[in-house]
């Protein structure tokens, strides 16, 4: 992991002393709110329907134990005793006070955490693949250049006052787990001819009201380029984003009525100018930065599969769990788990403190003091040794944290919704809730295969719903809650957006909805053909005419 | 009433700013006239006096503003909102790209936590709404002694100065 040097904590101090002094001036009555919202906005609170709400950042996913501890002693002190992990590698606290925030601030600095530019119309908490680092199916580890770009897009001094917020996510590796092609930016780190790091840019993805995915614009730009490109890139959108109206004012709006091809075009003639220029990235930067993300030293360990199948066959839960919650690691002897926050009757992403605690424990006993988070709201630890898999599967079931729903239809990626969010349409959580009591049966799930079904409550789409292959959208009809179902969108390399099946629903209806867009795919693959593959195959005709079928 | 800081003190602004082009003939002869970008952009010869210059929306185009630096000892750019960044990257550009070494002023919508983004973009001043903002604006400048990234104000971004060196 990155270890703050002096100069990074001299930093982070400051700026919590510079908030500080920022809400006493709220407080005393010298700023207004509106004045005030745009710099509680750059350090991650909002104000919510029934409080403040404080999202900090975790860096491209990345937590040490020590700071999962420090994030489960906050939700403790400052809060109701549990925090919930959002769609973008960040935690939300759902409760502090608004004088206290200074302070909360203040203990995330000591264990070099923060909540800088979570929110507001700047450069958003940069995010990777939650397995960066240990994925089997990775060439580059992102995580430095996730680094290097979350300290040059802290508080920079042109790009931090944006036409709207901007999203820049990496990935390395095959499978893109970072959705990539629905971000303001979105980098493929590969390599190039050569064997050298290279970048690959796309621009304009984004999801909200006009969903989109993004558009390459530069392909194996050298590695050292990384940040005179990304200035490029910002600074024609900082000056030629729209401003007038805050529905068009994402890079993507801009990118299309460029047409992308113009826009490369601008940024290249931006470049010339930067290119070379001191922010160029050296080989001893990069070599430090690389040196924080360097394997860990793994004990040699065999190969466990013949155990492990044996372990899997005496019992058909861990089978299970190991078939969806486990994935392969690059070392051998190794397996990456995913432990998932989706446990029916808890809202999506919520953890306890003692949850908290605990995964942090599992993360020094069972590996190397890591853990991540990915933007499906669990968590994530990367190192553990297969031979120990059995053992933290029986704890984690003990701790609600071993549902074996990773990638299945339960594994519900989820906006807080109209419970907690001021911006809010509808509820979400009831909806998740309620799909989930009605698919907890582990085989008929593992039967359905991988189904990503993705709710948001209302068009901001947190809860990405435009990439889900179901996508379940909530929406204000004449003050009710109504519910917008959308088929066919996926978030990996081959990135689609959904498309909406027809009118909305009531939400007591939404559960049999989903349940007949299942009995439409169950009848219609073709041996294990995914509901993704099956929806691209026949269309939405067949799925539209059983849901409305009943109305006519 | 409005308070200008100039290299991080409160001054007298001794400079008269004129709202439109029409105001423009009467009053532009004289010293310390801050004209529109238009009416500037329009003379033909150069202004007469050597305290001259103008002032211009934060959200032009540099390009457009580029060709008429000569003979300006001043340019004063019009943020219309403080969470409005466009005049951030105009002033950048001025000064780092097109050489500008007169007074670069903001003026406009200021919040004082606005100033440090100015100063680090190379404005070497700003108008202010109050003395007490003024005060704010100063000290908010000081209260992070360095940034990561290259600026205007810092062309060494600090991996190039201090971590990379360690």
């Amino acid at each position: 992991m990155y270890q703050y040097q002096e100069f990074d904590q001299r930093f982070i101090d400051e700026r919590v002393e510079q908030y500080r002094e920022q809400t006493e001036r709220y407080l005393n009555g010298e700023l207004t709110d509106d004045q005030f919202l745009q710099l509680r906005l750059r350090n991650g609170l909002y104000i919510q329907r029934l409080a403040p709400m404080l999202r900090v950042a975790i860096p491209y996913g990345t937590l040490s134990s020590r700071q999962l501890r420090a994030l489960a002693e906050i939700s403790r002190h400052y809060d109701k005793g549990y925090g919930h992990l959002s769609t973008r590698q960040n935690i939300q606290f759902n409760w502090p006070e608004l004088p206290v925030v200074p302070d909360i601030l203040a203990d995330l600095a000591k264990v070099q955490m923060h909540a800088i530019q979570t929110s507001g119309s700047c450069i958003r908490n940069v995010t990777t693949d939650q397995f960066a680092g240990v994925a089997e199916d990775e060439s580059v580890d992102a995580r430095p250049y996730c680094e290097i770009i979350r300290q040059w897009s802290t508080q920079h001094p042109e790009f931090d006052w944006l036409p709207r917020k901007f999203k820049i996510a990496l990935t390395g590796a095959e499978s893109d787990r970072a959705a990539i092609h629905v971000h303001d930016i979105g980098i493929r780190v590969g390599r190039d001819a050569s064997g050298a790091v290279a970048f690959d840019f796309l621009v304009g993805g984004g999801l909200g009201r006009t969903p989109a995915i993004g558009s390459v614009i530069r392909r194996a730009l050298p590695e050292r380029h990384l940040l005179t490109y990304l200035e490029a890139i910002l600074r024609v959108y900082n000056r030629h984003g729209r401003r007038d109206n805050k529905y068009k004012a994402r890079i993507k709006i801009l990118v299309r009525a460029m047409t992308p091809k113009v826009f490369a075009e601008r940024v290249d003639e931006e470049w010339a100018y930067l290119k070379d220029a001191p922010s160029t990235l050296t080989t001893a930067e990069l070599d430090r930065i690389k040196a924080c993300f360097a394997p860990p030293e793994y004990p040699d360990r065999d190969d466990q599969s013949a155990l492990l199948a044996e372990q899997r066959l005496r019992s058909p839960a861990f089978n299970h769990w190991v078939g969806n919650n486990v994935a392969s690691h690059k070392v051998p002897g190794y397996a990456i788990v995913t432990l998932s926050t989706k446990h029916t009757g808890v809202p999506p992403g919520d953890v306890t403190d003692a949850q908290m605690d605990t995964v942090a424990d599992w993360a020094d006993e069972y590996g190397f003091g890591e853990i991540r988070i990915g933007h499906e709201q669990n968590f994530v630890l990367p190192d553990v040794a297969q031979e120990k898999l059995y053992e933290l599967w029986q704890r984690a079931e003990r701790m609600a944290l071993a549902t074996a729903n990773i990638g299945l239809l339960t594994d519900i990626v989820c906006c807080p919704g109209g419970d907690y969010c001021s911006l809010a349409n509808a509820k979400s959580i009831p909806i998740a809730e309620a799909i989930q009591r009605r698919y907890d049966d582990y085989d008929y799930l593992h039967d359905l295969g991988p189904i990503d079904l993705n709710i948001s409550g209302c068009m901001n789409a947190c809860g990405h719903h435009h990439v889900g292959h179901i996508g379940i959208l909530g929406v204000d009809k004449k003050g009710a809650e109504f519910y917008q179902v959308s088929l066919g969108g996926h978030a990996g390399n081959d990135a689609s957006l959904g498309k909406i099946i027809g009118p909305s629903f009531a939400r007591d209806d939404v559960p049999d909805v989903v349940e007949q867009i299942l009995d439409v795919y169950v009848n219609q693959r073709i041996e294990e053909e995914p509901f993704l593959d099956c929806f691209r195959r026949i269309g939405m005709q067949p799925f539209k005419e059983r849901v409305y079928a009943s109305a006519r | 009433m409005p308070v200008l800081v100039k290299n991080l003190e409160v001054v007298h602004d001794s400079w008269t700013l004129i709202d439109s082009s029409d105001d423009c003939d009467s009053a532009s002869g004289g010293d310390e006239c801050i004209v529109p970008f238009d009416y500037w952009a329009s003379q033909t010869s150069p202004p007469s006096s050597s305290k001259a210059g103008f002032w211009v929306d934060g959200e032009a185009d540099v390009e457009q503003v580029r060709d008429h630096l000569e003979g300006a000892s001043l340019i004063a750019v019009k943020f219309p909102a403080f969470a409005d960044g466009r005049g951030l990257s105009l002033g950048a550009l001025l000064r780092s790209r097109h050489g500008f070494r007169g007074e670069l002023r903001a003026f406009g919508d200021i919040l004082p936590d606005l100033a440090q983004y100015l100063h680090r973009s190379g404005f070497d001043a700003f108008v202010v709404e109050s003395r007490r903002a003024a005060e704010v604006a100063i000290a908010s400048i000081s209260s992070i002694s360095d940034h990561y990234q290259a600026s205007v104000l810092q062309p060494q971004p600090a991996f190039r100065r201090i971590c990379a060196a360690s």
